[in-house]
């Protein structure tokens, strides 16, 4: 049925080609001639509405810089190149008025380089009338994302004259999604109806569908009704907003819960690691950051191995790592390769760290907590002696980038990826120490080195072997941060002091406080920023310092990390040695 | 960091020995001070500004120099280290003797030597967008001031019917003053209070202090307030103008694009991401989102292309140890460095001596240089009127330049003005 439909669409917009495709072709080629934004504004809103399959690529084209003007004998034609480009960087060009190839006056045809010409001029006012065009025209796209975001536009335009064509699509609509955007943008658009009646169903129809969009529309009907005097309509504008913002509190919630436990995640998977070194171990690792810096470098050069190569000049040497060229998923994929080398790559300068440095240090916390500093600062140097001072790029796979929305709660890939592969790794990390016989000896060194010793175990392997696993974790810690912020000689930096916070607050040496403690700051940090703008007011009854508290509420980030602060440094007070004490003959 | 600090006042202290010893020398040349960071936070965009300088002094030399003498560049390293930069200027002016000093990114450098050079009557040429209240007879600000910049920009948002403004920055000195020019501007221009996001701060009288919504340097975690935007622009029509420095871009675009905002939903104007920053940004996120500075690459005028060319020819020929030679752009704050060596050579010549107080009645009578960006004209404020764009950022870091203003007029005392 709808695919008959959809012939018959297609039969009828050929049709219209044959009658219409000059009309259109021509006016979009007077269009790009007219000076002054105003003139092709109006010149575009005649399109509005015509239903010529000329439109869509013209307008795209144009949105894009490939509509050119050519100048010749003191004539401006706008055309547009197609085909492949040859040696000179030459296409042809096809003329915008006719579809007909650019001759000269014998009648050859011309070949024009896009470097040369001038492409035709366009703003973002200019950019949102051919997106109205086109968003009609998108109304009847195979992909209901981009009907969706046709409609979303449509909504906001607030434009009566669409709305008959919004009501056509009420009986083909079919995906659920784009139905409930389609009768979203209806009633908006009825908002503006001079009917009174209508507003007011339009008024219910958005509460009943808890549009979030819709809250600065509905205050300036409510705004114009009270101007109007007719308060009734006022009380029901008032009381959808009440509605939508009653709505829009549970979403907040959600939201916010969301993005603690993405946070908290982040937090967890910087400070596995040290939880391992520092908890398990009891080495002070100044450098654990510059291990989470290994491992974000690590994903970096895979990047570039997957893609062109690189090159790179440590002291001078000139060093050349080629690429694979590889393309569509297999370039994308190359994330996934990254996770496991840069989890090597990082045990491995664990392994050199701990050979070369730390087992001399074993009793010695204060100087390793020098010598890894010192070591730290070395690796950052290496760091900017090989890749430059500059922060490098790394993309986001396109399987990370993008959302869900569930309920109106945004959910970024990215971030459930991080949820989720920290659970993996705590996981993966648990089976470990608690179930393989290299957990055990583990265990049995970090809890008693004597007396392991004693019973056989080669405690300075089962050393080095727990530091390898400690930096490998702070590896993939840093593969996961090139995602989601940047990678940098300084990165390790940024999250050394929260890292050892989230293992000091759990309790050192306990893997289950590390993962309360991680998620417990996370969610501190993210309800503080999320509801201490609204609180603000309340703290100006704060004897002496209100005033500046509810100054410093507003900042919300920044109170976030400072109420983060106060609020460990006085659970400390509380329980000095974190959520859960260790109590053992070796850390005493 | 105390032992470089020794060591590099030692080098310099036997430069200006060595200098001593060989009038002849000194004779020929002129003294000129570039004070950047060569090290540092800072060293990544300020390195870039001495490369240029060097350049402009070599393409002048080239030519004769200036009053027929060449300039000698003492290049001194400020290491982002703001009472470092106060010594150092004190070093250029006392010891050195520099009849000019290029130098300073951030403001509060900038704040740090000023009164160095009042005491001393130096004269420094400053060439970063910076937040006005400010106008020392001492410096020579070819940056932009904040109505060279942010409300140009806002000027053309609202002409593209962008109806709400979120305000967002780091938290200093430059993002809080410029977001309170831009809070009274929007007011003046009739732009409703509840439609300017980011939160505001009062005194006890209920006046506004700070406006906007600000995040401390080096901040990882924007989620919350990606999320915000998101509801504040939910309805259309809205905007975000940004005063973000740095890196923190990063994290807030790549959250930005996650999101699902775009430069279609909600547009960016960013006045802290030049083409020389984009070199450390995910270019792909920023697509579409706009700039505005009175310098583009992407000029298209014989000046600009001649200039983008002589530079990296120079650049390619450079000994200068441990410049950066590949992937190189230039922006606004570089032609800005550019322009003020031209502007100080043109008044010098102009007054037929190096003397500060001589150059500065020249150029207060008003000099005009043809640079990359268009025509400078100093101005008797010591700032310049110049041409502003508006670009689009392009997925090659560079931008489209959409619109322009003609010869602006540069206005440091703003705050109190628009009503």
């Amino acid at each position: 049925m709808v695919r008959l439909f959809l012939i018959q669409t297609f039969l009828w917009l050929a049709c219209g080609m044959v009658a219409e495709a000059q009309d259109a072709r021509h006016e979009i080629a007077a269009a790009t001639l007219l000076k002054g934004e105003a003139a092709q504004i109006k010149a575009l809103n005649g399109l509005m509405g015509q239903a010529d399959d000329a439109i869509f690529p013209l307008l795209e084209a144009w949105r894009k810089d490939r509509l050119f003007l050519y100048e010749a004998n003191g004539k401006t034609v706008p055309v547009l190149l197609v085909g492949a480009k040859d040696k000179e960087g030459m296409q042809a060009a096809e003329r915008i008025d006719t579809g007909k190839p650019l001759v000269d006056e014998k009648g050859a045809a011309i070949r024009l380089n896009a470097e040369d010409l001038n492409a035709v001029a366009h703003s973002a006012n200019l950019r949102r009338v051919m997106k109205a065009v086109l968003d009609l025209t998108d109304l009847a796209s195979s992909e209901p994302a981009k009907r969706r975001s046709a409609l979303a536009a449509i909504g906001q335009a607030q434009q009566l004259e669409k709305l008959p064509a919004l009501e056509k699509r009420l009986a083909v609509e079919k995906d659920a999604d784009v139905l409930a955007a389609l009768h979203e943008a209806i009633a908006l658009v009825r908002l503006k109806s001079p009917d009174r009646a209508v507003k007011v169903a339009a008024l219910k129809e958005l509460e009943q569908i808890q549009s979030l969009a819709s809250t600065d529309f509905i205050a300036t009907v409510e705004k114009e009704a009270k101007l109007a005097k007719d308060e009734n309509l006022a009380v029901h504008a008032h009381t959808t907003l009440l509605a939508i913002n009653r709505h829009r509190s549970v979403v907040d919630f959600g939201g916010t819960l969301f993005r603690s436990l993405s946070l908290g995640s982040i937090l967890l998977i910087v400070a596995l690691g040290l939880a391992i070194t520092f908890g398990l171990m009891g080495v002070i690792n100044m450098a654990h950051g510059e291990m989470i810096a290994i491992g974000a470098y690590t994903t970096y050069v895979v990047q570039n191995v997957f893609a062109a190569g690189l090159a790179l000049s440590p002291f001078g040497f000139s060093v050349m790592i080629p690429g694979l060229h590889a393309t569509g998923w297999f370039k994308e994929s190359y994330f996934l390769f990254a996770l496991p080398l840069s989890f090597l790559t990082a045990a491995v300068a664990g392994i050199l760290l701990e050979r070369g440095v730390i087992r001399f240090l074993y009793r010695r916390p204060l100087e390793s907590l020098l010598a890894t500093w010192g070591v730290s600062l070395l690796l950052q140097q290496l760091l900017r002696l090989t890749f430059g001072a500059n922060n490098v790029q790394v993309g986001s796979p396109s399987y990370l980038s993008g959302n869900w929305v569930v309920a109106d709660i945004l959910l970024g890939w990215n971030r459930i990826f991080v949820i989720a592969f920290a659970a993996l790794i705590v996981f993966g990390v648990w089976l470990l120490l608690t179930k393989t016989p290299v957990g055990l000896l583990i265990r049995a060194v970090t809890q008693n080195r004597a007396m392991a010793s004693c019973m056989g175990v080669r405690t300075e392997r089962v050393n080095t072997l727990t530091f390898a696993l400690g930096s490998g974790l702070a590896g993939l810690a840093g593969a996961f941060l090139s995602q989601i912020g940047n990678v940098g000689p300084s990165l390790g930096q940024s999250y050394i002091v929260d890292s050892f916070m989230v293992v000091v607050v759990g309790g050192v040496g306990n893997l289950v406080g590390t993962i309360i403690s991680g998620l417990g700051i996370g969610s501190f940090d993210q309800f503080v920023q999320q509801y201490s703008p609204s609180v603000a007011g309340a703290l100006t009854e704060v004897p002496w310092v209100g005033g500046f508290l509810q100054n410093l509420a507003q900042d919300s980030a920044v109170f976030g990390k400072i109420l983060v602060l106060c609020a460990i440094i006085l659970f400390l007070q509380w329980r000095p040695s974190g959520l859960f004490a260790v109590r053992s003959r070796n850390l005493d | 960091m105390n032992i470089p600090r020794l060591s590099s006042i030692l080098t310099v202290g036997a430069l200006a020995l060595a200098t001593l010893v060989s009038p002849v020398k000194a004779e020929e040349t002129v003294k000129v001070g570039v004070l950047h960071s060569l090290s540092g936070t800072m060293a990544i965009s300020e390195t870039s500004l001495r490369d240029v300088l060097l350049f402009t002094f070599d393409e002048i030399n080239a030519k004769g120099g200036v009053l027929g003498r060449k300039i000698e560049p003492v290049v001194v390293d400020g290491a982002s280290n703001w009472p470092l930069f106060a010594e150092k200027a004190k070093q250029l002016l006392e010891q050195d003797h520099v009849a000019v000093t290029f130098g300073c990114w951030t403001s509060v450098s900038r704040k740090s030597v000023l009164p160095v050079y009042e005491k001393n009557n130096g004269l420094l040429f400053y060439p970063v967008q910076y937040e006005g209240e400010e106008e020392s007879k001492n410096v020579a600000y070819t940056a932009e001031a904040v109505n060279q910049q942010a409300t140009p920009a806002v000027d053309y948002l609202l002409a593209q019917g962008v109806k709400k403004f979120y305000l967002l920055g780091s938290d200093y000195v430059y993002p809080q003053t410029t977001n309170l020019v831009l809070l009274e501007y929007l007011l003046s221009k009739g732009v409703p209070i509840e439609n300017i996001g980011g939160g505001f701060r009062k005194d006890a009288s209920g006046k506004i202090i700070s406006a906007g919504k600000y995040t401390p340097f080096g901040h990882t975690d924007y989620q919350q307030i990606v999320a915000e935007i998101k509801q504040f622009a939910a309805g259309g029509g809205a905007a975000v103008v940004s005063t973000l420095n740095g890196d923190t871009n990063v994290p807030f675009f790549k959250e930005y694009a996650a999101s699902g905002l775009t430069a279609e939903t909600c547009p960016v104007v960013s006045f802290s991401i030049s083409e020389d920053e984009f070199r450390g940004l995910p270019a792909d996120k920023l697509v579409g989102q706009l700039g505005c500075w009175t310098y583009f690459q992407s000029i298209k005028s014989p000046a600009n292309k001649k200039f983008v060319a002589d530079f990296q020819a120079w650049l390619a020929k450079s000994t200068v140890p441990g410049i950066v030679k590949e992937g190189r752009v230039t922006c606004s704050p570089m032609v800005l460095s550019y322009d003020g060596v031209y502007l100080w050579k043109a008044c010098v010549e102009k007054a037929g001596s190096f003397d500060v107080d001589k150059v500065r009645e020249v150029w207060k009578s008003g000099v005009s240089f043809n640079g990359p960006g268009g025509k400078v004209t100093t101005q008797p404020n010591m700032h310049l009127t110049k041409n502003v764009f508006i670009g689009e950022t392009k997925a090659d870091g560079q931008f489209k330049i959409l619109k322009s203003f003609d010869n602006v007029y540069g206005e440091p005392w703003l705050k109190g003005k628009f009503k």
